[in-house]
């Protein structure tokens, strides 16, 4: 019966039914006496409505019907629509982020059953849980079985693949060996990664991604096989990963994936990662079937203590070692992959939604103003429809198809708006240290999100006007009822008003992230950024080790130094705000070294306060006697005033875990405090050392530029590259890095901002309509004012007095909500307290500036209506 | 005289169980079986015709009638069949259940 129906959705069908039907009426009626069948057309019309579509046909008209009049005042849905457009756009493009950075499950098998694995250390004020996991535990974890069927650990990487000379840089991953089969993924084509590649000694194989084949071979099948070069060594392609999987790492793509036993044949520099002392490897597992996760955790708890005697390093402290010995496991659900980027952008994703959602408020409020002044208008129309007997349930049918179809418009222009901003978006993401990709085409998460917020938002809207026009009609009163227009126009000020309001909190908002992202780039960082160039360096990989790598290290510098234009360069392990900082413990000389780290330690060499412009207090720089010499060490003030207070620190000796055991360095120098791994916080104590009394795997040259930066970028460039023919390097700007610690903040800035901007815009249009509107009705009153003498002037007050008395009520409600909800947001912020008055007091101004711009033409229109034609208005 | 909900499709069925009719004749069989008791309206028999017509119990055909004019006859289809004799069912159930309580009426009785 059902499909039988459907056919009746076909007009071709409808039509021949249609006449089939009216066929046998005539011969029927032929056959009957006169009369004697009643009322053929009704009988033909209750037919039709058994094939059940008389509501589509019906919606259809309304449709049509809601068409035309909405063509007929292109002002209104213009307005109407774009206002929705940009609340519903500016909705949609947050939640794809939101959708795509959190929400979106691995296209892996039965992913809601993977759990992401942490640690929570026993110790108080220890923070967070740590999801980083050595190599060994995650071996140790995948050999529990009766627990897991599959434990998969992992972690992003960066490739440089291809010939010397034509070698290109290519996202990818380290997996252990059982992670393909925990995530129970078949390949595209040839083999996955398993445990007999994730064996010392194994030969490095590597895994691309679908998109990878499809792009480096044309999916040519011949790709499993191929030998090709990772970082200059041999390495074969054994499979494709199925279509749509990119890695377990949300954020970025991982095109070619090795084994973590393959890492120290690949990265030689970094072979120390699988040592049991580093942990960087997050872990998703799966819990075996029929195992519950308390189950799970019960016994990984009870199985624990023998494994933790075998994988933490030997060579922690006891009390480290005892930590993590009776830390806890907990588990985190796992089915959406993991993602730095959620912790660092999860709140103000939430932040940012909230505030897109005032902006769609407002955006509503529009609208609802807008279908309010025109019920009024359309009074006569309804009256009449329902005075010639139609139903009232079918004109607020036909309402409500009006503004759900403004809606439905609203939407698809919206969604068009977010899919443009949103490359926007990612590149603003993408600012940090690595590059973030993410897939925001709109799918049908989002798409269904914009259609359910444009649906709401049509009903919610269109019902109030609806209602109250077909109540008004119902009275039987054709004429404009002056009651009703009162409670029209309080209900459109008490719109306007909550538009005021809420985009007070927007300007509020506004206001406090971009004066935070202002506090941030005037912050003193204890170096000069401008005008300095940062190449990181990685000899290791051009096979240069120890007494070489120095002296290779020291070859660059000197070249770098003697290009034209180079005022200064130097040589360090650590750059500021690269996002690697290295500790130590350190204690003066005779006092117990503590057993945490305590200080930020940089290996720098001669003239890198010079470069950096950091100003030495006290002492001398680095120079070319501390070059195996006696061991030295510059200290900042922060140290000096910790250690040393009241004292000359020059001359004094620290005692530091550089070396095992700790050595002892004697302070040849102060330096002003500078930042190091972060803007916000003020630095800590921090001990330099000699450079060339110790090598490091970060190590970059720091060059301060005395002419054009790109110039010299360029000329650095071509002077050191010959030196690298395996790895490309990067010469970047020092504000470049700096910038990268920004990006949440710029995030917040420019969204909050650009949301603050259209929160106003849309006020004003909806104040303008206001004031409009209501010149528009007084028109008379306005007359008869003129004519009895009033000023033109006056009457330019009374309208600009009106758009006054809405934003001060805007801004009665608007401030202490503002005053409220902005504490929310208060760890987001720097330099300034989430009520920061200046921040209010602009919000303020700008509201009744922009309303004293919104009642300009209203108001001018009001001082230019003729007496004469007013008094004939009606 | 007014019928009972759902009797209409029913007495439908059971009339095109005899022959194949068109819409005025089935109309004319009601009224004639039922010795004129029943006169059904043809605005409420017609839009019948189409539901049962939609759920597949009867089918039409465009043929010549006895006056040698086009019209369409209705006939019962196997499923209609088989439904007559579900709904026959519930209505012999229906009618001696209510023919139980009503019983004779008893002398006096209003």
């Amino acid at each position: 019966m059902r499909l039988r129906l459907l056919k009746y959705l076909l007009p071709s069908h409808r039509r021949s039914e249609e006449s089939d039907m009216r066929a046998e009426l005539q011969s029927l009626a032929l056959m009957a006496e006169p009369g004697e069948l009643g009322n053929i057309t009704r009988a033909a019309e209750e037919a039709r409505a058994a094939w059940g579509w008389t509501w589509l046909e019906q919606l259809w008209r309304d449709v049509q019907y809601a068409f035309r009049t909405l063509r007929h005042n292109p002002g209104f849905t213009a307005t109407a629509v774009l206002s929705l457009a940009l609340g519903i756009g500016a909705n949609t493009a947050i939640f794809s982020l939101i959708d795509a950075l959190m929400l979106r499950w691995l296209p892996v098998h039965n992913p809601q059953e993977l759990v992401q694995l942490k640690m929570q250390s026993p110790r108080a004020g220890a923070g967070p849980a740590e999801d980083g996991f050595s190599y060994q535990l995650v071996k140790a974890l995948a050999d529990q079985r009766e627990i897991f069927s599959g434990v998969c650990g992992f972690s992003g990487a960066g490739f440089d693949v291809g010939p010397r000379g034509s070698v290109s840089p290519v996202q990818g991953a380290w997996v252990t060996g059982d992670c393909y089969q925990t995530f129970g993924l078949t390949p595209a084509l040839g083999r996955l990664i398993d445990r007999t590649d994730d064996r010392p000694g194994a030969p490095p194989v590597a895994v691309i991604s679908y998109g990878y084949w499809q792009r480096q071979f044309a999916g040519n099948p011949a790709a499993i096989g191929q030998a090709i070069e990772v970082n200059s060594i041999p390495a074969t392609i054994v499979g494709v990963s199925p279509r749509g999987f990119n890695g377990a790492g949300v954020g970025s793509v991982a095109d070619m994936t090795f084994a973590v036993a393959a890492l120290p044949r690949l990265v030689p520099a970094f072979a120390a990662f699988l040592t049991p002392g580093n942990f960087w490897l997050r872990i998703l597992a799966r819990p075996r079937e029929g195992v519950s996760v308390s189950q799970a955790k019960a016994h990984l708890a009870a199985v624990w203590p023998p494994i933790a005697e075998r994988v933490i390093s030997p060579e922690w402290p006891a009390a480290q070692r005892k930590e993590m010995a009776d830390s806890t496991f907990l588990f985190a659900p796992g089915g959406t992959g993991y993602s730095y980027l959620r912790e660092q952008f999860g709140k103000p994703l939430l932040v940012l939604m909230s505030v897109a959602g005032l902006v769609l408020l407002i955006a509503c409020a529009n609208v609802a103003s807008l279908l309010l002044a025109r019920a009024t208008a359309r009074q006569r129309e309804i009256s009449v429809r329902l005075a010639i007997g139609a139903g009232r349930g079918r004109i607020v049918r036909q309402l409500l198809t009006e503004s759900t179809l403004l809606s439905a418009m609203g939407a698809a222009l919206g969604i068009w708006l977010s899919w443009l901003s949103s490359r926007f978006l990612v590149n603003t993401l993408s600012g940090g240290q690595s590059p973030v990709t993410i897939d925001l085409t709109p799918n049908w998460h989002v798409l269904g999100f914009a259609y359910a917020v444009a649906l709401a938002n049509g009903v919610l809207f269109g019902l109030a006007p609806a209602f109250q026009t077909t109540l008004i009609g119902r009275s039987g009163m054709l004429k404009q009822d002056t009651r009703t227009t009162h409670s029209h126009s309080r209900l459109l000020s008490s719109l306007v008003s909550a538009q005021v309001a809420l985009s007070l909190l927007l300007l509020v908002g506004a206001g406090l992230f971009v004066r935070t992202l202002q506090n941030l780039l005037r912050v003193d960082p204890g170096f000069q950024r401008e005008g300095v160039l940062v190449v990181d360096l990685d000899g290791q990989r051009e096979g240069y080790k120890d007494a070489r790598l120095t002296a290779f290290y020291s070859d660059l510098l000197d070249r770098a130094r003697r290009v034209p234009g180079v005022a200064s360069a130097s040589i360090s392990s650590h750059t500021p705000l690269s996002g690697w900082t290295w500790t130590e413990a350190v204690a003066p000389k005779g006092q117990p070294v503590p057993e945490r780290d305590n200080a930020v330690f940089i290996a720098a060499g001669p003239n890198f306060f010079a470069t950096m412009r950091t100003p030495l207090m006290a002492g001398r720089e680095f120079d070319g006697r501390d070059h195996g010499s006696p061991n030295v060490a510059i200290v900042n003030e922060a140290l000096a005033a910790r250690y040393f207070p009241g004292q000359n620190p020059l001359g004094q000796y620290v005692t530091a875990t550089v070396t095992k055991p700790p050595s002892d360095l004697q302070i040849v120098g102060v330096v002003k405090d500078s930042i190091t791994d972060s803007l916000r916080s003020t630095p800590g104590p921090t001990v330099y050392v000699s450079y060339f009394q110790r090598a490091s795997a970060t190590d970059s040259l720091e060059i301060r530029a005395a002419a054009s930066i790109s110039q010299i970028a360029a000329a650095i460039h071509k002077e050191l590259q010959p030196s690298f023919p395996k790895t490309p390097i990067d010469v970047r700007p020092l504000t470049a890095q700096v910038e990268q610690t920004l990006v949440e903040e710029r995030l917040m800035a420019k969204l909050a901002g650009g949301f603050g901007a259209l929160g106003l815009t849309l006020a004003c249009v909806g104040l303008y309509g206001l004031l409009a509107y209501s010149v528009v009705r007084r028109t008379k009153e306005i007359g008869v004012r003129l004519a009895l003498g009033a000023q033109r002037g006056a009457v330019v007050w009374m309208v600009a007095r009106r758009a006054l008395a809405l934003v001060i009520a805007g801004v009665a409600v608007g401030l202490p909500l503002a005053w409220l909800l902005s504490r929310k947001v208060q760890s987001m912020l720097f330099g300034l307290t989430a009520t920061d008055a200046g921040v209010m007091g602009a919000a303020v101004v700008s509201l009744a500036g922009a309303g004293l711009v919104a009642a300009y033409v209203p108001a001018r229109r009001a001082a230019r209506v003729d007496p004469m034609m007013a008094l004939r208005h009606e | 005289m007014d019928l009972l909900q759902g009797t209409l499709d029913m007495l439908v069925l059971k009339t095109l169980l005899l022959e194949p009719l068109h819409g005025y004749g089935i109309a004319k069989a009601i009224r004639t079986n039922s010795s004129d008791t029943l006169d059904i309206e043809f605005g409420s028999l017609y839009p019948a015709l189409k539901r049962l017509e939609l759920k597949g119990w009867i089918a039409a055909k465009w043929e010549i009638s006895e006056h040698n004019r086009r019209a369409k006859y209705y006939r019962l289809t196997p499923a209609g069949r088989k439904q007559l004799q579900a709904e026959h069912s519930k209505w012999s159930g229906f009618v001696s259940a209510v023919a139980q309580i009503m019983g004779p009426l008893p002398e006096g009785g209003k």
